[in-house]
């Protein structure tokens, strides 16, 4: 039969009801009640798993079928409509229309596709699992069926079911214990799906103890229960009982996942599979005893004097638990393989050397003495003009480099595990905000000075919290702004021109502009009529006593602000940049300096003043003379080969006065992150190598300079701050500069 | 018809501690105040689960459950032991005797219904 036409049909009307159903799932959300909006809901995804029936699409009837059972559970009253129930069913829905796509493109699902799907059923099940009432007697009525021979149990059981053996001792009449009462109490924390009574141990109806029991149960067992409190309900009679647990086979899984997770400090197999829950402390316990019975029964020729110490070692636990059927070899494997993980690492360990840190710092402060003093040598060697002098002195400056580079990167990180860290913040603090979201790091190999990530951990952690908060919009939106229910928020750091740049992004709602720009005229922030561009208006979240959340949560609204953020970062010189965009996300950028003791210097001059740049901000140096001289200093800016260029004139920035003005200027390019200004100095003294010193707590609030170092001549320079100079310049609003167009014109 | 136990305990506040909490899940509850006085009240009724504390005067615990045992009613009641810390070789001796199921002193009431209902549902 050629079902090709009707395929097509089939098709068309798959489509419509999904969307039926997807309108109607919104629908719902804001009517709960709506019994016809849920009837609609579960005639869609019944049409459709029919239809699908009728054309053997099986995957897409095994998963509708799923949904619909939920569906009608809804429908009966006996689920409630959460929002959590309707996203689930959202997802559900775009599932079905990637199973029907993939039919109808004569593909396969992707494998996270498949994976999805596979999460949304465990969801499905997990809705099912949990019935309201137990039916009475499904297990009992089972325990009369004639005994179909117990098999010996799976390592793991291949359904979704918890598989229990179960053999009573002979004794547990005469101690009080009825076998049914057990059963009747596990009964309480699930379902038996099917149980078999086993009567091998039944002896001679002649040599029968009337008193004695003889039963065995294997059970099928669907419950949400975790391995310890189904081990529980046995307590009284767990000695004298043979009980085996096999879980189901998610929950092997589950085990599985947990055990690669497992912090560090866990290292025993044993307390391995306890803390996944593979393994319950009592089954420890005998598997232990077990073993320990085995090495001495080993050791015990040796005390006859028979054979060396030693010649036979007990069997390993996971042996042993594998072989009393406490857990299955798939989890111990997983056990073993992170076992011997952590052993590696703390081998790795091993090979490096913990060092006192203020041991490092002096290192590094007597090498920042050595480059000064190595300057001072090359200075030397130039005035005396002395070739062999000159070149022993090139050497050794030579050496002195690059023992600085290795001090200087004895102290450097990895940034890896301050970003690991936020996985747990993300993960609990989204439960907490009942937000779906993934935390995704990259760059986590970046390195930078141990300082820097010491402190740039607040300050992130403010950020994350911020963007989790306040960026990611709560799941309804996003699916309703045809986003992923699932919110991103992205670590990612990396080296960028001799900074190292550190993104906190995420794909939430972006910056809203006009509540921002509403906030900042309330408190004053910013005049009543203004002509803000979107980039002014976005860093002023950054501005001090600024916070727009609508409701204060214990999360970001605690007082600290974005300004505190700011600071923070200002204080290991770094810089914030903020770009948003609305509807899509926002994106923060810190920038830090590599390194906080150390640079690579340049040189320049005003007058006899010396002012030292970083040399990695640098990107030329041009003359400026004549007729382009005149006229820059006229407008302020130059003409760099059809690019605008801001000119910033460092004499007036520091208002140095000197009797006769310049016969040359010079402009030294600078770069700091997308923009570029120009620095007007007098003369360019070349590259040196700087060590910073910082400034003292007096001058925090001094502009346009970083710190100082001592040149090779014993003099002072300062260092300028490229980042606060060009924010000078971009924004030319320095008085000075208006006074100079003044007095030129 | 609701499960009947009797709790035995020569502390009264602890007997009406362990009953209301019983009471409260569901359960017929009848108090003795030691051994001797827990056998007595036993005839002529239908006992589904004793509670026993060990240490009581006239008859203690384990006594108790010996002499229960013998009844033919009670031969395969279960029996809750109450019992402190200190007690382990007390425990085996009651095992013995037919007392599988201890619980150690103090408890929680939510620890002790559920030892309960693992025994006997109400």
């Amino acid at each position: 039969m050629n079902l090709e036409p009707a395929l097509e049909a089939f098709f068309a009307e798959a489509d419509e009801l999904l969307t039926r159903m997807e309108e109607s799932l919104l629908g719902l959300e804001s009517a709960p009640d709506d019994s016809e909006l849920i009837n609609d809901i579960f005639r869609a995804a019944h049409t459709i798993k029919g239809t699908a029936g009728v054309f053997g699409f099986d995957d897409v009837v095994r998963f509708t079928h799923e949904v619909e059972s939920v569906l009608d559970r809804v429908r009966d009253g006996e689920i409630a409509v959460t929002p959590d129930v309707i996203g689930l069913f959202l997802r559900n829905k775009d599932h079905i229309g990637a199973l029907v796509r993939a039919v109808a493109e004569k593909t396969d699902i992707d494998d996270a596709q498949r994976a999805d799907g596979e999460t949304q059923l465990a969801e499905l099940r997990v809705l099912l699992g949990k019935p309201a009432a137990v039916p009475a007697a499904t297990g009992l009525v089972a325990a009369d069926k004639p005994a179909v021979g117990a098999s010996a149990p799976d390592m793991e059981s291949g359904s979704g079911n918890w598989h229990l053996s179960l053999r009573f001792g002979t004794d547990v009449l005469r101690g009080g214990m009825d076998p049914l009462s057990f059963l009747r109490y596990l009964r309480t924390l699930g379902d038996i799906v099917h149980l078999t009574t086993v009567i091998e141990a039944l002896p001679n109806w002649l040599k029968l103890d009337p008193e004695s029991c003889y039963l065995g149960f294997e059970i099928d067992f669907r419950s949400d229960a975790s391995k310890a409190e189904i081990e529980g309900v046995f307590e009284f009679v767990r000695d004298e009982c043979v009980l085996h647990i096999v879980p189901p086979h998610a929950q092997v899984s589950e085990y599985i996942s947990v055990i690669r997770a497992l912090p560090e400090d866990v290292t025993m197999l044993g307390e391995m599979l306890v803390a996944s829950g593979a393994l319950t402390r009592a089954e420890l316990e005998r598997g232990l005893a077990l073993q320990a019975g085995a090495a001495s029964a080993a050791v015990e020729p040796t005390a006859e004097g028979e054979q060396p110490a030693a010649a036979v070692a007990p069997p390993p636990l996971g042996e042993i638990l594998v072989e009393t059927g406490a857990v299955s070899p798939g989890v111990v494997d997983a056990a073993l393989t992170r076992q011997k993980q952590v052993k590696d690492a703390k081998a790795q360990e091993a090979r490096s050397l913990r060092i006192d840190a203020d041991k490092l710092d002096q290192l590094i402060e007597l090498v920042g003495e050595l480059v000064v003093a190595s300057a001072g040598v090359q200075n030397v060697a130039q005035m005396l003009a002395q070739s062999q002098l000159t070149e022993a002195s090139e050497v050794l400056s030579r050496l002195v480099e690059e023992v600085r580079d290795q001090a200087l990167s004895l102290r450097m990180v990895q940034i890896g595990a301050t970003f690991q860290r936020f996985q747990r913040v993300v993960r609990d603090v989204s439960r907490d905000l009942g937000k779906d979201i993934e935390l995704q790091i990259s760059g986590a190999d970046t390195e930078l000075d141990k300082t820097v990530v010491e402190r740039i951990g607040d300050p992130l952690m403010h950020l994350v919290r911020n963007s989790m908060d306040h960026g990611i919009e709560p799941t309804e939106v996003r699916i309703a702004a045809g986003k992923s229910a699932r919110a991103k928020v992205m670590l990612n750091a990396y080296h960028e021109a001799g900074s190292i740049v550190i993104d906190v992004a995420d794909d939430g709602g972006g910056l809203n502009r006009a509540k921002i720009l509403r906030k900042a005229i309330e408190r004053g922030l910013v005049p009543e009529e203004n002509q803000l561009s979107d980039r002014e208006i976005d860093r002023l979240i950054f501005e001090p006593g600024f916070s727009t959340a609508d409701a204060v949560s214990n999360l970001s609204g605690r007082g600290v602000g974005m300004d505190v953020v700011r600071r923070d970062i200002e204080a290991l010189r770094g810089t914030v940049e903020i770009d948003t965009e609305p509807g899509k996300g926002t994106r923060i950028r810190i920038r830090l300096p590599l390194t906080l003791a150390i640079i690579d210097g340049f040189r320049v001059g005003i007058d006899k003043a010396s002012f030292v740049l970083p040399v990695d901000m640098i990107v030329e140096c041009v003359e400026l003379a004549g007729a382009t001289r005149d006229a820059a200093r006229i407008r302020g800016y130059l003409d760099m080969r059809g690019e605008v260029l801001p000119l910033l004139w460092l004499r007036q920035v520091f208002d140095i006065h000197s009797d006769a003005p310049p016969r040359r200027e010079n402009v030294v390019v600078v770069q700091f992150g997308q923009t570029k200004a120009g620095i007007v100095v007098d003369h360019l003294m070349g590259e040196h190598q700087t060590v910073i010193r910082p400034l003292g707590k007096l001058f925090s609030s001094l502009r346009g300079v970083s710190g100082s170092t001592i040149l090779g001549s014993g003099e002072i320079a300062l260092i300028l701050d490229v980042a606060g100079l060009m924010k000078m310049a971009v924004s030319g609003t320095t008085v000075s500069q208006a006074e100079l167009a003044g007095s030129a014109g | 018809m609701a499960k009947t136990i009797m709790v035995v305990d020569d502390s009264s506040s602890l007997r009406q501690v362990v009953s209301l909490a019983l009471k409260s899940a569901g359960y017929d509850v009848f108090e003795a105040a030691d051994g001797k006085d827990a056998l007595s009240k036993l005839t002529g009724q239908k006992v589904h689960l004793v509670i026993s504390d060990v240490n009581m005067p006239n008859m203690d615990g384990i006594t108790f459950v010996k002499e229960m045992r013998k009844l033919a009613a009670y031969k395969f009641t279960p029996v809750i032991m109450l019992t402190t810390e200190n007690q382990e070789s007390k425990k085996a001796e009651g095992q013995a005797a037919g007392a599988k199921a201890w619980m150690v002193k103090p408890f929680k009431p939510d620890q002790m219904l559920m030892a309960v209902s693992k025994l006997c549902l109400p």
